[in-house]
């Protein structure tokens, strides 16, 4: 494990254009230079932090923390607002699962326009196709359209095709609350061994996963990084935040 | 020579050139769910120019024959199946484009996918269909006429610039549209009026003789010129004006940067939007 960062982020804020009326819009792109159109809201307040090479990183946080938001920002989907951030190599996003795939076509062939879309060229693609249905393990429905899959299924899909794209930084979120036991821990195995070469940048609100396979977990609350350490320390802050937040809540009631 | 360009003129094509893999595998996934399901398939490429070839022959030949005065009816009909096929290339992305973000709103928003090939691959299908209809036209020319001019070996010079004005449109349309549903809507009312100020039906020195003033104008619709020089070489066996010629690819390659630009300038804003 060297020490060099393979995701810096500082000071990376994001609002999202708030919108009164939908041609507001359009307004803003025709007229943008002269007046503002929308209100901001920002999700992300000046994020700060950096994992290095080979770690694994774990985030908790509330919904609407952020959490989702910054993911994408680092897999290059959507652009900060304000700060920097480099992430070193390439990327493969575990994201909202499945949702990538077209229902009409089968498995295999999602498979290659997912792979494509990672950036793997055709040969390689060509190499590895029967390894990512091996590793899905899903049997013949893998030459099925993607409609008559479960979810858990679609899940094994998308998490075979990133396992298979060589990349550097595997970007997951709570992608695998979704599959049976068996794939949860033939993913866990995959991760373990990925974090030897690769860096890993997982979401999840399995506490217990999160202390398992992490060497760091990072609190996000309101858009800005409320703890990052040590996974046992951090997810008992995390607990005993949300247990007050619950009494405070049904005291209030 | 090719050192001298400076990167923003070339930009575009480096990025395709890079996701190349992807435009591939993405327009092949869009060939195989139009013809899944379908008792025909790929046999409705051919036969959908054919029925509208048969029909606007029919139609026009006997009911507009001002307009065919001095040609044969083959030859008139084939004048205009070369306009058609231009112009529904043009009219279908037209349409597609403002909504081609909202429809590949999985792909933009859930993974990281280079939004900017959408354009390419639209249009990449596009031209697909309007070249077996373009193989269409040739095997009725071979039936009809015989034979096909010699310069129709040009056909690909109007091709590659027309290409590029049309996905300067399209990426347009797109960065537009993604805004506003209402591009969708204006697109839906202004392009079946730009098909008669489209020389489809009738050709602009038809015009140019009845109506000088009206024709400068006509000749400004870009389709229109593409249509009128496309018919010279692969029908009239002309070689198009070159000065016309060498102004028309400018205007497509101005409009393919000037396109592009503003996608990629609105492109952050649109992940948001959309």
């Amino acid at each position: 494990m060297s020490s060099e960062p393979s995701i810096r982020c500082s000071g990376v804020g994001k609002a999202f254009q708030l919108y009164a009326h939908q041609n507001d819009q359009l307004k803003q792109v025709l007229f943008g230079l002269w007046k503002k159109f929308y209100k901001e809201k920002w999700v992300l307040n000046d994020v700060n932090f950096t994992v290095n090479k080979g770690e694994r990183v774990g985030i908790v946080g509330r919904n609407g923390a952020g959490k989702t938001t910054l993911l994408q920002i680092l897999c290059g989907i959507t652009f900060p607002t304000r700060g920097e951030f480099t992430v070193g190599g390439r990327i493969a996003p575990i994201l909202a699962l499945g949702s990538g795939f077209d229902g009409l076509l089968t498995g295999r062939e999602n498979a290659r326009i997912g792979a494509a879309i990672l950036g793997l060229s055709r040969k390689e693609v060509d190499e590895r196709i029967e390894d990512i249905a091996a590793f899905a393990e899903i049997g013949s429905f893998f030459e099925q359209p993607m409609r008559t899959y479960s979810m858990g299924m679609i899940a094994r899909v998308a998490f075979a095709i990133c396992a298979h794209a060589d990349a550097d930084v595997l970007i997951v979120d709570e992608a695998l609350s979704v599959g049976d036991e068996l794939f949860q821990r033939k993913c866990e195995r995959y991760i373990a061994e990925f974090s030897r070469n690769g860096t890993i940048l997982m979401v999840s609100h399995d506490l217990n996963f999160l202390q398992n396979l992490c060497d760091r977990v990072l609190w996000l609350e309101n858009g800005v990084v409320r703890e990052i350490g040590e996974p046992a320390r951090i997810i008992a802050d995390y607990r005993a935040a949300m247990i007050a937040e619950e009494n405070q809540a049904t005291g209030a009631a | 020579m090719l050192a001298s360009i400076p990167a923003e003129y070339v930009a575009p094509f480096e990025r395709a050139w890079r996701h190349r893999e992807l435009i591939r595998a993405v327009v092949r996934r869009e060939f195989i769910s139009r013809f899944r399901g379908s008792l025909l398939g790929p046999a409705w490429a051919v036969l959908s120019p054919l029925i509208m070839l048969l029909t606007y022959t029919t139609l026009f030949s006997i009911t507009v024959p001002q307009l065919s005065a001095g040609m044969s009816i083959t030859d008139y009909a084939s004048g205009i199946f070369i306009g058609l096929i231009v112009f529904n290339l043009f009219s279908e992305l037209a349409y597609r484009a403002p909504v081609l973000l909202h429809e590949h709103v999985n792909f933009v928003k859930r993974s990281i996918f280079p939004s900017e090939t959408i354009a390419w691959t639209a249009t990449i299908r596009a031209f697909t269909y309007a070249g077996v209809a373009f193989g269409v036209y040739i095997a009725f020319r071979l039936l009809t006429a015989g034979s096909v001019p010699l310069t129709i070996v040009l056909t690909p010079l109007l091709v590659i610039p027309f290409f590029l004005f049309i996905l300067g449109v399209v990426w347009f349309l797109m960065a537009l549209g993604a805004f506003t549903r209402d591009v969708a809507h204006i697109m839906a009312s202004i392009v079946p009026v730009l098909m008669f100020a489209t020389p489809i039906f009738y050709r602009v020195d038809q015009i140019a003789q009845m109506a000088p003033s009206a024709a400068v104008w006509l000749r400004l619709n870009v389709v229109g010129d593409y249509i009128e020089m496309l018919r010279a070489v692969a029908l009239d066996g002309e070689i198009p004006n070159v000065v016309g010629y060498l102004a028309l690819v400018a205007v497509s390659y101005a409009a393919f940067l000037g396109g592009y630009r503003f996608f990629m300038r609105y492109k952050a804003v649109i992940v948001d939007v959309i």
